[in-house]
């Protein structure tokens, strides 16, 4: 678009230089009969730089869970005893766990937690930091300034510590109660970030114009903050979820989160110290692989909303 | 002279008291939280036996750990304590908290802090790489890897690393500080911490190394860098003399920042390799209510928390003057 308009100028101002005299005739005899030729953008040109291999996987991924029902070919809770520990065959696709359990049906049917508890905790995230950023960037003086305090004193103390704190508060985990406790422990950066861009919009015309017609705190942010805010916080709310996945299966890990009988991805992988002792590598080496497959393009994703700080050229 | 030394006492003692603050803040909190934790202690304290102890005996054994009192009570108790040295009972381990975590202290330093330093050397040397070829292969190679490793769920890494390099190869012990009765071969110490080490490292480096990558790009774009070319250094000693010395200060005040957050990877490391140290003993009290303990290791993060805030100010203003200035108008 922006090459078309290029060249209509140019055209109008050879016009202009060709005939200096006539000074009604500053577009010429051709200006009427210049066409617009309407870019012909491509399919393939608009794809270009889209995270393309990242959001193909995905998509597998999720319907793949979506459809669990259709795809998988035993039952995913149900315990096959003659085949504990069984080695990936023709019957058991990705092999059996120390319970006795089909890796394969559980890999589609526990994707659903996992990428659930990642979607619920981005959520969380999303509401608290961008509710606190936009309070404590609004506000201003000693409200922010004791607001911000607050926000570094906590993303300061290591993140696992206090969902530890947290996780031993709550008791027996679900899939609910972890994402909560991801969800409140996750959203400090954000609120940061937020904050900095409100910090910047504040004083826009748009914003004093809104406020001088009365309008209240909630209105402001979802009709003039939020918005404005979209560009600069996508990265973050996207990588929110992965870093949520990879947290519930840390904990599920640890043996603090969600119970063996729940399945997610990461409570799979909570069997990985036993797996380690029967040698038995696909119980660790496929849940772990999905879950860094499907990490790794949540991220590619968001790596493409990322700002893109534009440098001028190097002089190295 | 006599004012500025009056002012740098009026500085610190305003610091400790913060300090002092912020860490009466964090027990409060904590002792709040771990109490209406729902596990029983008792549970944790006499294990199964709690199941065939009669009601007065159970009376009576809460009475005996304190547990009875309510709770402003029970934290002024515990408070006394810790200001003589007591840190109370460590309910599974029935010691007193601090002698289960003092031995366990130094292990979980020298695996902190070799990862800390090799962090920051490593994060470093692959920034200065990254900002020497840039937009080249390597530099997307090592951008890319770099990002792919930080995603990378620690634990994982290490139980994958376990299952190659101790099981399959038997070249690394899997867990553990040390074997049995070699607690000075530093040899022996060594082996046991590599495989912690790749994992902690692998989980931070990135996150740094962008940081100073892009610090380093940002300052070879400046007019000192024009002329230094001109003048007919190379890149090596352009970047490696002259920008890496101006983004120095960046890096120091990011590294006293990072303590902590390099700190808590121990937790993962720790937890996985079975490894004796305080982050393996948080998880461990955070499964099993072990409130004192617990307690206890919190504060002992909370202030290491606090201090590197504390010191990566002073280390700001130190290289950087007009920080303090700032301050002082706010």
């Amino acid at each position: 678009m922006q090459q078309i308009a290029e060249e209509k100028t140019t055209e109008k101002m050879t016009f202009a230089a060709e005939e200096p005299d006539s000074g009604f005739a500053i577009v010429g005899a051709a200006y009427k009969t210049f066409e617009r030729r309407e870019a012909k953008i491509r399919f393939r040109d608009r794809l270009k730089g889209k995270p393309l291999v990242s959001a193909a996987i995905l998509l597998v991924i999720v319907l793949g869970c979506l459809f669990a029902e259709h795809i998988y070919n035993h039952d995913p809770s149900g315990f096959y005893l003659d085949h504990l520990n069984a080695a990936p065959d023709g019957e058991f696709y990705f092999g059996t766990d120390s319970l006795g359990r089909d890796i394969y049906s559980m890999i589609w049917y526990g994707g659903r937690a996992s990428i659930l508890i990642g979607l619920m905790s981005m959520v969380i995230i999303t509401v608290i930091g961008i509710t606190y950023g936009c309070i404590s960037g609004m506000a201003g003086g000693k409200i922010d300034a004791f607001m911000m305090r607050a926000v570094e004193l906590a993303n300061s103390i290591p993140n696992l510590l206090i969902v530890l704190l947290l996780v031993s508060i709550m008791g027996k985990q679900n899939i609910f109660k972890i994402s909560i406790v991801i969800g409140v422990t996750g959203w400090f950066g954000l609120a940061r970030i937020v904050r900095s861009e409100i910090r910047q919009i504040r004083n826009s015309e748009y914003v004093l114009a809104a406020k001088s017609m009365g309008a209240g705190f909630g209105y402001l942010m979802i009709k003039h903050l939020v918005p404005n805010l979209v560009a600069a916080v996508m990265f973050v709310v996207i990588s929110s979820i992965s870093s949520s996945m990879s947290m519930e299966s840390t904990l599920s890990f640890l043996g603090l989160g969600l119970p063996v009988d729940v399945i997610s991805w990461g409570s799979m992988l909570s069997l990985a110290n036993k797996a380690l002792l029967l040698n038995t590598w696909w119980v660790i080496l496929i849940p772990g692989v999905f879950l860094v497959i499907t990490l790794l393009c949540i991220t590619g994703i968001g790596n493409y909303f990322r700002k893109e700080t534009n440098r001028k050229e190097s002089v190295l | 002279m006599d004012k500025n030394y009056a002012l740098v006492t009026k500085k610190v003692l305003k610091r400790m008291i913060g300090f002092v603050a912020a860490m009466f803040i964090l027990s409060v909190l904590a002792f709040v939280f771990a109490r209406l934790a729902p596990g029983d202690p008792l549970q944790s304290f006499y294990g199964d036996a709690v199941e065939s102890m009669t009601t007065e005996e159970l009376d009576a054994a809460r009475a005996r750990l304190g547990l009875d009192a309510p709770l402003t009570v029970q934290y002024v108790r515990w408070l006394q304590g810790v200001l003589h040295g007591d840190f109370g009972l460590s309910l599974k381990y029935k010691t007193p908290a601090q002698e289960v975590v003092g031995p366990l202290i130094g292990n979980t330093l020298i695996l902190g802090g070799l990862a800390y330093i090799l962090v920051f050397f490593l994060a470093v040397v692959c920034a200065v790489i990254c900002a020497m070829h840039e937009d080249t292969l390597l530099d997307r190679a090592i951008c890319k890897i770099g990002t792919a490793a930080y995603y990378i769920p620690p634990f994982w890494l290490g139980v994958v690393l376990v299952l190659i390099f101790s099981i399959n190869l038997k070249l690394f012990p899997s867990s553990g500080a040390y074997d049995p009765g070699m607690q000075g071969d530093i040899m022996n110490r060594l082996r046991h911490m590599v495989l912690p080490l790749i994992v902690m490292v692998a989980s931070h480096l990135w996150y740094y190394a962008y940081m100073i990558r892009n610090k380093l790009l940002d300052e070879i774009r400046k007019d000192y860098v024009l002329l230094a070319k001109s003048k007919g250094l190379g890149k090596r000693e352009i970047i490696l003399k002259h920008c890496l010395r101006n983004v120095a200060p960046a890096i120091v005040s990011i590294m006293a920042i990072s303590i902590p957050h390099v700190l808590s990877g121990t937790y993962i490391a720790e937890s996985v390799f079975n490894y004796p140290g305080i982050g393996n003993l948080s998880v461990e009290s955070a499964k099993y209510h072990d409130y004192n303990l617990l307690m206890l290791l919190v504060l002992i993060t909370g202030s290491l928390v606090i201090i590197s805030s504390i010191l990566a100010q002073f280390i700001n203003e130190a290289i950087d003057p007009r920080m303090k200035e700032m301050e002082e108008i706010a």
